[in-house]
C-alpha cells in the first residue's frame, strides 16, 4: 500500500520492471479508454485495469500481508517494530536528502544530513532515532514529490501490482529514487527481498486499525483509496503536511454549493 | 398603588431582560474556533466519564457532534452537482443514511479512546467567509502518533457549524464526493442509497 516500495531491486533491475509496467498500461489504456460515463475529474483513465490490479492487491493483503502483519505485531513489542520502522527511514537517506537538495530546501536537506549522522551513530545503525529528540525530525521526499513541485502534472492514477497507489508520474519518479537508494550499490536484489519484506510487514502491522477503519467507513473503497492518495499527495508536494500554520487546503470550489 | 407598583417591577423585569438579551446575545453564539473547542471538550468529558456504557458513550457523543454539524450542507457539498439528480424524498432519504453511516463507522473509533487531548493550533478566515481551526489530536509523548485534524466551518442561521473535517489533509467531504460520483454515474441516486441502506445495516450490526 505504501508507495515508498523503490529500491527493490538494482537500478536497471527496477528500471526494466518500471519500463515494462509502463508498456502494459499504455498497451492496455488503448484498449479502455475513452468508455462509458466516468468522471473525467477523477484523473482516473484507466480505471477499469486499476480496478483490476487493486483488487489483487488487496486479495493479497487480506490473505498475506495482514494475518502476517497481525502476527508480527503479537510477536514483536512496540520497541521492536519502532527500531525496525527508524531503521528504514534511515536507510531512506539519501532519497530523501537528494530530492530536499533538488527541491532547492537546503536547510532541509542539512537537517536530513544531520538526523543521518546522529542516527547512524549514536542511534545505533539507525535503530534509533535521538535526532527527532535534538530537534530535527524526519521529513519524506521523493522525486515524485520534486516533479511535482517542478510542475509536472500527476497524470493519469496507476496502481501498481504489490506496490499499491501511485500515478504516471509517481511512477517514473519511483525508478529515480531506486537509482538513489542506499542498498541496491551493493547488494544482490535476491539478499533485498528479506529486508523488503519485513519492511512491508511492519509498515503494515503499523496501520493495521486504520485500513480497516478505512474500509468500513468507504462505499467504494477503491475510489476512497484513489482520492485519500491524490489528495495527500499534492499536500505533500505543497509542503503542507507537517505544517501546523499552513496556508492552504482542498479547492476552495469544493465548498461550493452547485445550484442546478 | 398596588398596581403601579406591579407595573414598576413589570416594566423593571422588562428593561432587565432586554438589558440581559443585549449583553448575552454576542455570547450566544459562539465563534467558530469557540465550537470547536467545545465539541472536543464536551466530546472528552463524555469519554472520561466513569461508568458509561459503550451504547451510552457512543449515543451522547454522537448527538454532540451532529449537534455541531449542519448535514444538509454537508450532503449537498458531497453530492455536488448529483444532489439535483436526487427526488426532495431521496435527498431526505441521503441526509439521514449518511448521518447513521458516518456515526456508525466513526462511532466505532471511540471504543479505541486512550487518553487523548486536543490542541487547537490556529484558526483562519477563508475567502468565501468559511472558517478553518486546524487542531491536533495528541496521542503519546513523542509526537509521532498525533493527527492533524482540520475542521471548516460555516455560519448558518447565525450558528457555526463544522461542514468538512480534515483528517491528515485528506477532507472527508472531497472523498466521499468522488466515491458518491462513481456510484451516481454507475448507478443513478437509487443505487446510492441501496449501498448506503446495506452498508449501515452492516456497520450498526457490527457495532452492537
Amino acid at each position: 500500500m505504501r508507495k515508498d516500495g523503490c529500491r527493490t531491486g538494482r537500478m536497471a533491475g527496477a528500471a526494466q520492471r518500471m519500463a515494462a509496467i509502463l508498456a502494459l498500461v499504455l498497451a492496455a489504456s488503448t484498449g479502455v479508454a475513452g468508455a462509458g460515463d466516468r468522471d473525467p475529474s477523477a484523473g482516473d483513465p484507466w480505471e477499469p485495469m486499476n480496478r483490476g490490479i487493486f483488487w489483487f492487491n488487496d486479495q493479497l493483503d487480506v490473505y498475506l500481508l495482514e494475518p502476517v502483519a497481525r502476527g508480527w505485531r503479537w510477536i514483536a513489542p512496540e520497541p521492536v517494530r519502532r527500531g525496525v520502522r527508524n531503521f528504514f527511514e534511515n536507510v531512506r537517506f539519501p532519497i530523501v536528502f537528494v530530492n530536499e537538495m533538488l527541491q532547492a530546501k537546503p536547510a532541509d536537506a542539512l537537517r536530513t544530513a544531520g538526523r543521518f549522522t546522529i542516527n547512524t551513530t549514536l542511534g545505533i545503525g539507525g535503530v534509533l532515532d535521538p535526532a527527532s529528540e535534538f530537534g530535527l525530525e524526519a521529513t519524506r521526499e521523493d522525486f515524485g514529490q520534486t516533479l511535482g513541485v517542478w510542475g509536472v502534472p500527476a497524470g493519469p492514477y496507476l496502481v501498481l501490482p504489490f506496490l499499491g497507489p501511485s500515478t504516471l508520474r509517481d511512477t517514473g519518479g519511483l525508478a529515480v529514487d531506486a537509482a538513489t537508494a542506499i542498498y541496491p550499490w551493493f547488494a544482490d536484489w535476491l539478499y533485498l527481498i528479506g529486508p523488503r519484506a519485513l519492511e512491508a510487514v511492519n509498515t503494515r502491522a503499523q496501520f493495521l486499525d486504520e485500513v480497516a477503519e478505512a474500509k468500513a467507513a468507504s462505499l467504494d473503497y477503491y475510489a476512497a483509496v484513489r482520492n485519500a492518495y491524490q489528495q495527500r499527495r499534492q499536500a505533500d508536494i505543497e509542503d503542507r503536511t507537517d505544517d501546523a500554520d499552513g496556508k492552504g487546503g482542498p479547492d476552495e470550489e469544493l465548498y461550493e454549493i452547485v445550484d442546478p | 398603588m398596588r398596581s403601579s407598583t406591579r407595573s414598576w417591577i413589570r416594566d423593571g423585569l422588562g428593561a432587565l431582560a432586554l438589558l440581559a438579551l443585549g449583553i448575552a446575545a454576542p455570547q450566544a453564539a459562539p465563534g467558530p474556533r469557540e465550537v470547536v473547542e467545545q465539541t472536543s471538550e464536551q466530546v472528552i468529558a463524555v469519554l472520561n466519564e466513569p461508568g458509561l456504557s459503550r451504547e451510552a458513550r457512543r449515543e451522547r457523543v454522537e448527538a454532540i457532534v451532529i449537534a455541531n454539524m449542519d448535514f444538509p450542507t454537508v450532503s449537498r457539498l458531497v453530492l455536488a452537482r448529483n444532489w439535483s439528480r436526487f427526488s426532495p424524498q431521496q435527498q431526505e432519504e441521503f441526509m439521514r443514511e449518511f448521518q447513521r453511516h458516518l456515526a456508525a463507522t466513526y462511532g466505532r473509533r471511540l471504543d479505541e479512546y486512550q487518553n487523548e487531548t486536543v490542541t487547537i493550533l490556529s484558526d483562519r478566515r477563508e475567502a468565501n467567509g468559511d472558517w478553518t481551526v486546524r487542531s491536533k489530536i495528541v496521542r503519546g509523548a513523542d509526537g509521532r502518533n498525533d493527527i492533524l485534524v482540520d475542521y471548516r466551518l460555516r455560519e448558518i442561521a447565525g450558528q457555526w457549524k463544522i461542514i468538512d473535517f480534515i483528517i491528515e489533509q485528506v477532507s472527508l467531504v472531497a472523498n466521499f464526493r468522488a466515491q458518491f460520483q462513481d456510484m451516481v454515474a454507475r448507478g443513478g441516486p437509487e443505487h446510492v442509497l441501496q449501498v448506503l441502506r446495506e452498508k449501515t445495516a452492516k456497520g450498526e450490526a457490527i457495532a452492537s
